[in-house]
């Protein structure tokens, strides 16, 4: 009879533990559409982001125009205001590195690191012309965002107005024309009134898309993409000079932006897992919600931590890489921590999306 | 007792042979088809399929991948520069991703910044080591990029004329066929040289290929068709400038490099123009564009070595659908075809006690390793080391269905020539025309299945 108690009390006890675990992240709403996740994906955040490089890519390059006309401090300002402005959609799309940005090398043909300063100062310095055509036809380390930050900032950002020449400025005006054109680009290629445009490509996954037999695919792709940057921020771009304590290895180390621009890799990541960019759309935050609670909350959390992690870092991070190891280790931390939790919800996307 | 005895000496005979026996190997339906890596398979089908680190590594080796990892990617600058010093003078791209896209194949364009094909050269002969005799002035390879005052060696250009076929059950296919020509030349040439295109190849499973004993993959050559099945498959017996002797070729379209570590640091030399104490001089050296900087060797042992174990510690996809019906409809074609004989389906590496992720590995690479007569068609007419001028490696085929999830557009072949599977396929000659005789004569459903195979791979 004991032992019959104990067994009724024991089956008693499962049961009641087994509806209490279930009863923890019921389905709060299982109408969230699979193909409104991906639309909004490409139409609520990756266009308008792009939109957003490409208008301050122009912003740029009519900064660089007038700084050109009138080199004065004021107007250098500027410039580097700019520059650092059109850096934050950049960084930030860079939570979803793939499509064309990945397939027709937009990003190395805009970001690409460290700048051929020795190349650099050697076309400076001779009379070769320095038209458009001249810069586009130059190697990836000699155009793009860096070396126009090589050129507004200097070394330590110390650049004056007084230092900028008549040919640096010109270098940089044809600089950051080529940059808009590849910005324009990279916004053409998502663009839907575009034939072959990449926003078709991913909301047509398993209905006939070039790229994605299923919709399974698609999904996988994105949370993919946010696992790699993370990947990288933590284990590369932040790594790497913290390893070698050597600063030279920052990126971004002109305009001491690098902080800046890991904290926009992280926002970009709660742009995407949001979907949200200027408006707010239907999410991957909504579709991993509708089954999971609690691990909606637990990716929400970590992104926030990560993001504020990283805020915490010295915004000149080769300076921090001496004096601020532990906050440097706590971001680490952070987004390796996120980025185990991407590589579950690609897990999540694997059983959860059914087509 | 007597019938005592000889029961025990039978037990005693029988236990012993038992004992001699080899380890007991299971039959083939007991391994995972899908594991084309062995237990170095990895189950990602982005476009970041060819870049996964291999599992159960230590922190050390962990670390060691991602230096190595940084390193692919790190583009190289001229010197003198604070990091990534050393670019050319003459260069064919600034770093590995360059050309190996996500790890990857590349693009089939010379001259541009993604451009990822690359022109071989040589005069007819062989140099001291069996290997191409270089051309005056130009060496073994063209470089077409050059640092700022100096000079590319060349533009290579490549135009293509296109020929439509048909299957008979009239669907039409259309092969273009590349002529190269060399434009902007920096210094007179030798006449009747000889021109070899090679498009950058995947470099995922790298490791595990390495790790298969030599002895296996010679023990598949039949250099002289003794076995009368139209299908040689020769070993390329080549110069490894680690040993000073000659060794295996197994790396490079043409099997022209013995070891991975030479491969990673000849292509660091000849790609990007940087030395390292495998390789001290410039690729220009002697030449009269060579810089006068006494900055050799321009890569620290420690990259080096970090890079070539990432190329060697990077997962192969796994097999998708394998039970799906048109996909083993196209596996049994792909076996009745004979493609198999050369584009082998099983291998198996080495016992390696100080590296298990690499021991005892049955993989799936879809290659034998050899050299093949491909035909007049896809033949460079140019020798490398033992293979001649129709000779070509068999290409693994492991990760070729995911080619145009990680490399969008897709190319196929030694110089990128062939934009479908379909086309691949077509384009083979030589010891394979009956393979190809037999695919032309399959019926659409047939076609399909066997495609379908292929891209399950």
């Amino acid at each position: 009879m004991k032992k019959i108690l104990l067994l009724s009390s024991c089956a008693i006890v499962l049961l009641f533990t087994d509806c209490r675990r279930k009863s923890t992240n019921p389905p709060v709403d299982t109408t969230v559409n699979e193909l409104d996740v991906l639309t909004d994906f490409a139409n609520v955040l990756v266009n308008p982001n792009y939109q957003d490089i490409q208008a301050k890519a122009a912003l740029l390059n009519a900064a660089a125009q007038t700084l050109a006309s009138s080199p004065t401090p004021a107007n250098l300002v500027l410039a580097q205001n700019a520059w650092r402005a059109v850096r934050v959609p950049w960084e930030q799309c860079e939570a979803y590195l793939f499509g064309p940005v990945e397939d027709f090398n937009y990003d190395p043909a805009t970001d690409s690191w460290p700048v051929n300063t020795v190349e650099l100062d050697s076309v400076l310095n001779s009379t070769n012309a320095l038209t458009l055509a001249d810069i586009d036809a130059l190697p990836f380390t000699l155009k793009g965002y860096h070396p126009a930050e090589y050129l507004l900032f200097g070394v330590g950002a110390s650049k004056t107005a007084g230092e900028l020449t008549p040919r640096q400025l010109q270098y940089l005006v044809s600089l950051t024309q080529s940059l808009y054109n590849s910005t324009t680009a990279l916004r053409n290629s998502w663009d839907v009134s575009i034939p072959g445009n990449f926003t078709e490509t991913l909301i047509t996954a398993g209905a006939g898309s070039t790229r994605y037999a299923t919709r399974k695919e698609a999904f996988v792709a994105i949370t993919s993409a946010m696992a790699n940057i993370c990947h990288e921020v933590a284990n590369g771009k932040m790594e790497d000079p913290l390893a070698a304590h050597d600063s030279t290895l920052v990126e971004s180390q002109y305009a001491h932006n690098a902080t800046e621009d890991f904290k926009n890799n992280m926002i970009g990541i709660q742009n995407a897992y949001m979907c949200r960019y200027n408006s707010t759309g239907i999410s991957l935050h909504d579709l991993v919600a509708s089954y999971d609670l609690s691990f909606d909350n637990t990716i929400q959390s970590q992104i926030n931590t990560a993001i504020g992690s990283v805020a915490a870092i010295d915004p000149d991070y080769g300076k921090a890489i001496f004096t601020q190891v532990g906050q440097i280790q706590n971001a680490q931390a952070a987004i390796n921590t996120l980025l185990g939790t991407f590589n579950q919800l690609t897990n999540f996307m694997q059983t959860t999306i059914k087509d | 007792m007597k019938k005592g005895i000889v029961i025990f000496l039978v037990t005693g005979f029988i236990l012993i042979f038992s004992m001699c026996r080899k380890p007991y190997l299971f039959p083939d339906e007991k391994y995972d088809e899908q594991l084309s890596g062995g237990s170095q398979t990895s189950f990602d089908f982005t476009s970041q399929a060819f870049s996964i680190l291999f599992s159960g590594m230590s922190n050390y080796e962990e670390d060691l991948h991602n230096l190595g990892d940084a390193a692919f990617d790190h583009s190289f600058v001229a010197a003198p520069a604070p990091i990534n010093s050393g670019l050319g003078p003459a260069y064919n791209n600034v770093s590995c991703v360059s050309c190996h896209h996500n790890d990857g194949i590349g693009v089939p364009t010379t001259g541009e910044a993604q451009s990822s094909l690359l022109m071989r050269i040589s005069l007819p002969g062989k140099d001291i080591d069996g290997g191409p005799l270089p051309v005056p002035g130009y060496g073994t390879q063209l470089q077409d990029k050059a640092m700022f005052g100096k000079s590319p060696e060349c533009t290579v250009n490549i135009s293509y004329t296109y020929q439509t076929y048909s299957f008979p059950d009239g669907e039409t296919y259309e092969l273009r066929s590349p002529l190269y020509t060399l434009s902007n030349l920096y210094l007179p040439i030798a006449g009747g040289y000889l021109l070899s295109p090679r498009l950058a190849p995947p470099v995922f499973g790298l490791g595990l290929l390495e790790a298969i004993p030599a002895n296996d993959i010679i023990a598949n050559a039949d250099e002289y068709d003794a076995n009368g099945d139209g299908i040689s498959g020769k070993p390329n017996m080549v110069w490894n400038p680690e040993t000073n002797t000659t060794s295996l070729g197994r790396f490079g379209l043409k099997c022209n490099t013995a070891t991975l570590l030479t491969q990673v640091a000849a292509a660091y030399n000849n790609d990007i123009g940087i030395t390292s104490h495998l390789f001290p001089l410039e690729t220009i050296h002697g030449q009269t564009q060579m810089d006068d900087l006494d900055d050799d060797a321009e890569l620290s042992d420690e990259i080096l070595l970090a890079a070539t174990f990432y190329v060697q510690t990077l997962q192969v996809p796994a097999r998708r659908n394998i039970s799906d019906q048109q996909v083993i409809k196209g596996k049994q074609l792909f076996m009745e075809g004979k493609c198999e004989t050369c584009h082998k389906q099983t291998m198996t590496t080495g016992v390696n006690v100080a590296f298990k992720a690499l021991s005892n590995q049955r993989l799936h690479p879809f290659s034998d390793l050899l050299l093949h007569d491909m035909g007049p068609g896809l033949a460079d007419n140019r020798p490398d080391f033992d293979a001649n001028g129709n000779e070509w490696r068999t290409s693994p085929l492991w990760g070729v269905g995911l080619f145009e999830i990680v490399n969008f557009p897709a190319y196929y072949l030694h110089d990128g020539r062939a934009r479908t599977l379909t086309e691949a396929i077509m384009w083979h000659d030589g010891e394979a025309a009956q393979s190809v005789n037999f695919v032309k004569n399959l019926s659409k459903a047939d076609r399909n299945a066997l495609l379908k195979f292929v891209k399950s791979l």
